[in-house]
């Protein structure tokens, strides 16, 4: 997005110090206050217990005099340093299997909900803003929209009434004459139940930033290329993408950072802790969690859930530094 | 540091507002009209699972279990919403914990993000680079679930509080982003210099002066934090373990995931489970149903607000 006040005639008077200005700028902090303490709550006090990942963290009890008595922090500072130790169990030959496939789920599925999304959602803005009838344009959008509202938990339960053995799936596989699908037990049909889920829920949500960007081009342009004679489909690709393009390398970027993460959620909750499919619903979220909540060493978690934050913030420095590069005015940074 | 992000200028109207009447550009009837046909098929199937639930919820069970789903039921009932609803129900304590939480976590986020944002959008704010980068870099990197889980369980203790259904989901360095643009292209410079002439503080004027014209902007805020606590699971999941402060989302997934379990296995253990026991289906749906409930009805009121709101706030022309 392009930083329009650079383009500003003059530079902007420094502001000089005076009592008033002292006076409005301890009023601002106390405006950032309340989040600056949050942040520094929910955000920034994990932070340090990355180093989980590299200890063995052992549960133990200050000594009366310790200058905390908080008993996480003190064994966190007490544990003893392994290195690498804990890593080395997620590539044990025992577990290097599972690990790999649960990188590989999570970041297959990361990037068909991208790839997808984009297109699906730049399609649909495109359309709701060509229609002619802009009465219904919003009746469309306002419907495309409402999953939005629709949590994962009560789509677990329209794909249990659909995919059950008794459910409307082998109903009609009854009705046919067919054999009943076993869903909750066979691997093959969850991607596209994860896809059409993703694509029902976020569509509408997601083109919502193309359609404002979109209204907000120049009309004149696109009379300008039709005068010229470019049709539709060449109105869109030499009007329409270039001014969506920056708005789709920021979100991009964004999505890049979270590949090793996941809608933990929808994964955790649409296969309702079928066993049988864990091969293709489970994500380094859900392993992280399933570790967590396991009699596993905490270190092993740690080891895991270090190596998403790291790939995701590392992945988001090379993508934004690439495109900074090439374009420097749609970096993030 | 993000200073790029979100800023520009906003596209001038609504996104729905009418065209001109002659117009070169406007689509040929007939490509409109596959257009509205194609948009009208995807919608039905949009509406496809919510209809389910919603009549299958509302049919007998017998109707049910003779016919099967049906898109009419043959009969109609509401026994399902009077069990739901009676004495002594799991869902009512859920229904109270899901609502205190939203109404507390949508009113905390609107105010922490509306505050902290107005400083962000002010140049005279000298630490205006540092706190933007503060807020900024929780969207690039974080401690991870393990260190999250043992910070709220061991040093916040918030664990099988009503807390912790709100508190973690109460900020958004998101929204911050969003927000700080908003004030910065819809509120005129002039607005708050006057403000400042005639003697208002910089609390007074963000109160009476700021926040009053930033309506579209932080109704988008509440919308999006209502809709995110409403539908929370995994705070629930994570931090409670008590059944007196399980939130909505959490009670039905419990429901669901042990009614699958036992359905599975019910060949496996004969005569130790009683299948009719089970919550039936149109209960099921009926949950499912009340689940969605409340929060659909905040999108007419909110509407009117939030694509103004997202579209001056997220996106330069």
């Amino acid at each position: 997005m392009v930083a329009t006040s650079e383009a500003k005639p003059l530079p902007k008077r420094k502001p000089r110090w005076n009592r008033d200005r002292v006076y409005s700028n301890l009023s601002y902090l106390t405006m950032v206050l309340p989040g600056a303490i949050w942040l520094l709550l929910f955000s920034y006090l994990p932070m340090p217990g990355i180093v989980m990942a590299f200890k063995t963290y052992r549960l133990a009890r200050p000594p009366a005099d310790y200058w905390t008595q908080n008993k996480f922090i003190y064994s966190l500072i007490q544990s003893e340093w392994v290195g690498l130790k804990n890593f080395e169990y997620l590539v044990l030959p025992t577990n290097m299997a599972a690990t790999m496939l649960y990188i590989r789920n999570t970041v297959l599925y990361n990037l068909l909900f991208m790839v997808v999304g984009l297109v699906l959602s730049v399609t649909l803005a495109v359309i709701i803003f060509e229609l002619t009838n802009r009465f219904w344009a919003k009746v469309y959008h306002s419907i495309f929209f409402l999953p939005y509202f629709i949590s994962w938990i009560v789509v677990a339960y329209v794909v249990y009434a659909l995919a059950s053995s008794n459910g409307i799936v082998n109903s009609i596989m009854s009705y046919l004459g067919m054999a009943p699908l076993e869903i909750y037990k066979e691997t093959v049909y969850w991607p596209f139940i994860f896809l059409i889920a993703n694509i029902w829920k976020y569509t509408g949500n997601g083109s919502i930033i193309y359609l404002a960007t979109i209204t907000g081009i120049d009309r004149e342009l696109y009379e300008a290329a039709a005068i010229d004679g470019a049709g539709k489909w060449k109105q869109f690709l030499y009007v329409t993408l270039p001014h969506l393009i920056p708005v789709i390398v920021l979100l991009q970027i964004l999505a890049v950072g979270r590949i090793f993460g996941s809608d933990f959620t929808m994964f955790y909750s649409l296969p309702a802790g079928a066993a049988l499919v864990k091969d293709v619903t489970q994500t380094l979220d859900v392993y992280v969690y399933n570790m967590l909540r396991s009699n596993l060493p905490l270190g092993y978690p740690a080891a895991a859930s270090f190596l998403q934050s790291l790939v995701g913030f590392v992945l988001i420095l090379i993508t934004n530094y690439i495109v900074r590069r090439t374009r420097p005015e749609m970096a993030l940074f | 540091m993000a200073t790029s992000l979100g800023q520009g200028t906003a596209p001038t109207g609504n996104l729905f507002s009418r065209r001109p009447r002659r117009d070169m550009l406007a689509l040929s009837p007939t490509v409109n009209g596959v257009l509205n046909a194609l948009m009208i098929v995807c919608c039905l199937l949009t509406l496809m699972p919510i209809y389910v639930i919603i009549i299958s919820s509302l049919t007998s069970e017998a109707s049910l279990t003779a016919n099967g789903y049906r898109l009419w039921p043959e009969e109609f009932s509401g026994a399902a919403y009077t069990y739901l609803f009676s004495e002594g129900s799991i869902v009512i304590t859920a229904y109270r914990n899901t609502i205190i939480s939203t109404v507390a976590g949508t009113v905390l986020s609107v105010l922490m993000v509306g505050f902290y944002a107005y400083p962000l959008s002010r140049d005279n704010f000298k630490f205006r680079r540092f706190f933007t980068f503060y807020a900024f870099f929780t969207m690039l990197f974080g401690g991870g679930l393990v260190a999250y889980y043992m910070v709220m369980r061991q040093v916040l203790q918030i664990q099988n509080t009503i807390w912790a259904l709100f508190l973690p989901s109460a900020f958004s360095p998101f929204w911050v982003i969003v927000m700080r643009t908003f004030y910065k292209t819809n509120i005129p410079d002039e607005v708050i210099e006057s403000a400042r002439i005639d003697g208002a503080s910089e609390w007074r004027t963000l109160f009476q002066i700021v926040m009053p014209l930033a309506v579209p902007g932080l109704a988008t805020v509440a919308l999006f934090s209502a809709i995110g606590i409403w539908n929370n699971f995994f705070n629930c999941l994570l931090l409670i373990d008590e059944a007196a402060y399980y939130n909505l989302q959490f009670t039905i997934y419990t429901t669901l995931n042990n009614i699958r379990f036992l359905l599975e296995n019910a060949d496996k253990m004969q005569g130790l489970v009683n299948i009719s026991d089970l919550p039936s289906r149109t209960f099921r749906m009926a949950m499912a149903v009340v689940t969605v409930g409340p929060i659909i009805f905040a999108y007419p009121f909110f509407q009117r607000y939030f694509i103004r709101g997202l579209t001056m706030g997220a996106v330069k022309g």
